[in-house]
């Protein structure tokens, strides 16, 4: 009887007629390789604009370290349409996705009808093609409309090209100045120059606004500027100290921080009726709020544990959450595009390094390798964290891809560059 | 009346009992998700722990030998213990059980081989799309011919994210051969690898 | 009888007036110690004590060094118009945090001036935060020198 049940219990342990199934967790460490092959142009155009179209394509789309690209020498043939491409020629360079197009002309004005295609030459298939319309002084325009799509087809993720960053630079004389850039740097403007301190810039959620802490009146005060008009207006809110402004994601009300008599709290303010109203209130510092996605939590820093640790407040219930335990500096954190993790600053052994974890788990998992680095905002797709950090007593920023395959820095400015602010998509 | 009844649940567990045996015999060890997961590390644990299992009788025979030199001078409490280990004995069927138990670990051993080389040659060229916050699966079921060719693979349980989709499908284009597979015997390869799966994951975490 | 009496007078009046000497002095050598530069800035006084208080990292508390250290400046602040309070923290930490912590730390200050008479309604507190280091450095001594409360009269 024994020897039955050995038997049977051997019978279930073993799963009879199962197929055999090998689980596959871990992904290459390799880069997707691009060509991005010149465009050809129509006769009667100029032929590098098919070749700046190309060039600025991949400029956008290696700008993070996301891929790899073919080297134009490298190529054995340049094709501009469907019928002169050659799978083959592809594969055998290790090339995944190809890039081609063609300029053609509408108009002796300038206009241009500008064709697209991308290939996966592992599959060979055409995943992508299509056309745009636009101006011949506009080619840059362009090329991020194609990037944002081609991007979109290949990472499954939202293109960021055409977002903007903003930041603050300080230059060695006590200079401070409110910047908005392209995100490849390009296209600095200076918004508001100052002799005080500016601090803490957060995009409207329309991009039409920064909102920013500046210190020209000899305290903390909080503006908003209007970016096309350039007309700043500050939010007259009571209290010492008014500082960390953020956008609620439908862009109505501000999280900011007041405090009265010396004690830091969370408010809401709402913009159309200037009221302020009180979220926090504790004797400890609540500061550095950040809207969940929804619109329906705060993340915010306090120190009412002895140590300023990351907890999360139902806007409407009041009801706070602990969100971080491990480590005796978690702060200004920010959450995920999804909502379902958080990225902060995260202190460790006199470290302070960018982290993140889900709301779900207790463990932090710690992104970068220096050691000075802060206000680290994220991209709208949810996949770069860009952070302020140092070396030696210059600020710069860097940044970082989530899945931890490419870590860069963006170009040294003249000063110190801080924190940054990563715009909003465009709708 | 009775005897009826005690011959037909004797028939039943002759027949359940012949069953089993047939079924044990002819069984594909399966490879069950952690164990691939982390597969040298838990192959070796389980190789030595079989091994283990073997060597436990002539050691006990070699404890009890130790223990019988120094019986005179030990305490009770100690001729207690030895009593309490079991007797060696050679047993038909204890060694049958053994001989099996090597042949099936050897075939395991190399199935987990071959799992282990075809699993890591997919993670060398499968770009996992960033970022992904959730945890996705998706398996594509293979088919091999004898020479290690891949004859067909068709995603039968596709993710809900087309980019993790995409991502597999590319890895496997980059595929035409499993030449890992000529080293199994022609058995092995019947059972385990003419046709099998591959399960993709993502576990929603920063790898 | 009478030139005994004189002379103890005498000796009395003398110890005094040296005694009398002695404070005068050690209030001048205080006076010299802590008055720092005066200058003018809009007309009016300005008193930069050359010494600021000094804090630990992400601690607003004073310790009793500091507090001799306020206890010597009292007669000065008491007498100025208006304190200014300014606090200011090492570049470690998140910006935002680092502001509330240096307004901590000027408000630990305030409530200890308070404490010892002086008038909460003359004080005002600023904190700047990391923003206006003292030193531009990322040592442990330049930190140190940049966890500070900076005062001001007027």
């Amino acid at each position: 009887m024994k020897k039955i049940f050995f038997i049977i219990g051997f019978l279930i342990s073993n799963n009879v007629f199962s197929i055999l199934e090998i689980e596959i967790l871990k992904g290459s460490d390799n880069l997707s390789k691009i060509a991005f092959v010149p465009f050809g142009v129509e006769e009667n155009i100029k032929e590098v604009y098919g070749s700046k179209i190309s060039k600025y394509i991949q400029e956008n789309l290696l700008l993070f370290g996301e891929f790899e690209n073919l080297d134009k020498a490298e190529m054995l043939s340049y094709p501009s349409s469907e019928e002169d491409f050659y799978y083959r020629d592809w594969k055998v360079l290790g090339v995944d996705y190809s890039i081609i197009g063609k300029v053609n002309s509408i108009n002796s004005f300038g206009s241009l009808s500008i064709s697209y295609s991308l290939f996966n030459i592992n599959r060979r298939i055409k995943i992508l093609e299509g056309e745009i319309v636009g101006n011949e002084d506009n080619l840059k325009g362009i090329s991020k409309i194609i990037s944002n799509r081609v991007y979109e087809e290949i990472t499954g993720l939202k293109g960021i090209f055409d977002t903007k960053l903003a930041y603050v630079i300080n230059s060695n004389s006590d200079t401070y100045q409110m910047c908005i850039s392209d995100i490849d740097g390009k296209n600095e403007q200076i918004l508001f120059t100052s002799s005080a301190p500016i601090m803490s810039p957060d995009w409207s959620p329309d991009r039409k606004k920064i909102a920013y802490v500046s210190f020209e009146n000899g305290l903390a005060e909080i503006f908003i500027q209007d970016l096309s008009s350039g007309k700043r207006e500050s939010i007259q809110a009571l209290g010492m100290t008014n500082s960390a402004p953020v956008w609620s994601p439908d862009g109505k009300s501000i999280a900011l921080v007041v405090s009265f008599s010396g004690n830091p709290d969370i408010f809401l303010y709402s913009i159309r009726k200037k009221r302020l109203i009180r979220l926090t209130d504790h004797y400890g510092i609540d500061t550095e709020p950040s809207w969940s996605p929804d619109s329906k939590k705060i993340i915010f820093t306090s120190d009412r544990s002895g140590s300023p640790q990351l907890y999360e407040i139902n806007t409407q219930s009041k009801r706070k959450k602990r969100l971080t335990r491990d480590g005796n500096y978690n702060a200004r954190g920010r959450y995920f595009p999804d909502g379902k993790s958080i990225f902060f600053v995260h202190g460790n052994n006199g470290r302070f390094q960018i982290a993140t974890k889900k709301i779900t788990s207790r463990y932090i998992e710690t992104l970068t390798s220096t050691s000075l680095d802060e206000s680290p905002t994220i991209s709208p797709n949810g996949n770069i964290i860009i952070y302020a950090t140092k070396n030696g007593s210059n600020g710069y920023l860097g940044g970082i891809t989530l899945d931890g395959k490419s870590r860069f820095s963006l170009p040294l400015k003249n000063g110190s560059v801080r924190e940054p602010a990563w715009s909003p998509l465009l709708n | 009346m009775m005897n009826k009844v005690l011959t037909s649940l004797n028939t039943f567990f002759f027949v359940i009992l012949s069953v089993s045996i047939i079924f044990s015999l002819f069984s594909i060890p399966k490879l069950d998700v952690e164990e691939t997961k982390s597969t040298r590390v838990n192959f070796y644990e389980v190789m030595q722990q079989e091994e283990k299992s073997l060597k436990t009788y002539p050691s006990n025979k070699k404890l009890k030998k130790e223990a019988n030199s120094t019986y005179e001078n030990n305490d009770k409490r100690e001729i207690d213990n030895i009593s309490k280990i079991p007797k060696f004995e050679i047993n038909k069927s204890h060694l049958k059980n053994e001989i099996s138990k090597i042949k099936l670990s050897r075939e395991r051993k190399d199935i987990l081989r071959v799992s282990t080389i075809i699993q890591n040659r997919i993670s060398s060229i499968w770009i996992k799309p960033n970022s992904l916050s959730d945890t996705l699966s998706a398996k594509v079921l293979i088919n091999l011919a004898p020479s290690g060719e891949i004859l067909n693979f068709i995603m039968t349980e596709p993710s809900t994210n087309k980019s993790f989709n995409d991502s597999i499908l590319s890895a496997m284009n980059k595929l035409s051969f499993f030449e890992e597979i000529l080293v199994l015997e022609r058995k092995l390869f019947e059972e385990n690898f003419r046709n099998f799966k591959l399960v993709f994951k993502s576990s929603g975490e920063i790898d | 009888m009478e030139p005994i009496g004189i002379f103890i007078l005498a000796m009395i009046c003398q110890v005094y007036s040296c005694a009398a000497n002695v404070s005068d002095s050690v209030e001048r050598a205080q006076y010299a110690s802590v008055s720092g530069e005066e200058y003018l800035q809009d007309d009016k006084l300005v008193t930069n004590l050359n010494d600021k208080v000094f804090f630990d990292f992400d601690k607003s508390t004073l310790d009793a060094e500091d507090k001799t250290l306020l206890e010597e400046y009292l007669p000065f602040i008491k007498r100025a118009k208006i304190v200014r309070l300014e606090g200011h923290c090492d570049e470690r930490g998140t910006r935002e945090y680092n502001l509330a912590l240096g307004e901590r730390r000027a408000l630990e200050v305030r409530d200890f001036l308070v404490i010892k008479g002086v008038s909460g309604k003359k004080i005002r507190v600023v904190s700047f935060g990391e923003e206006k280091p003292l030193k531009n450095a990322s040592n442990e001594k330049a930190w140190s020198e940049n966890r500070r409360v900076e005062i001001s009269l007027y």
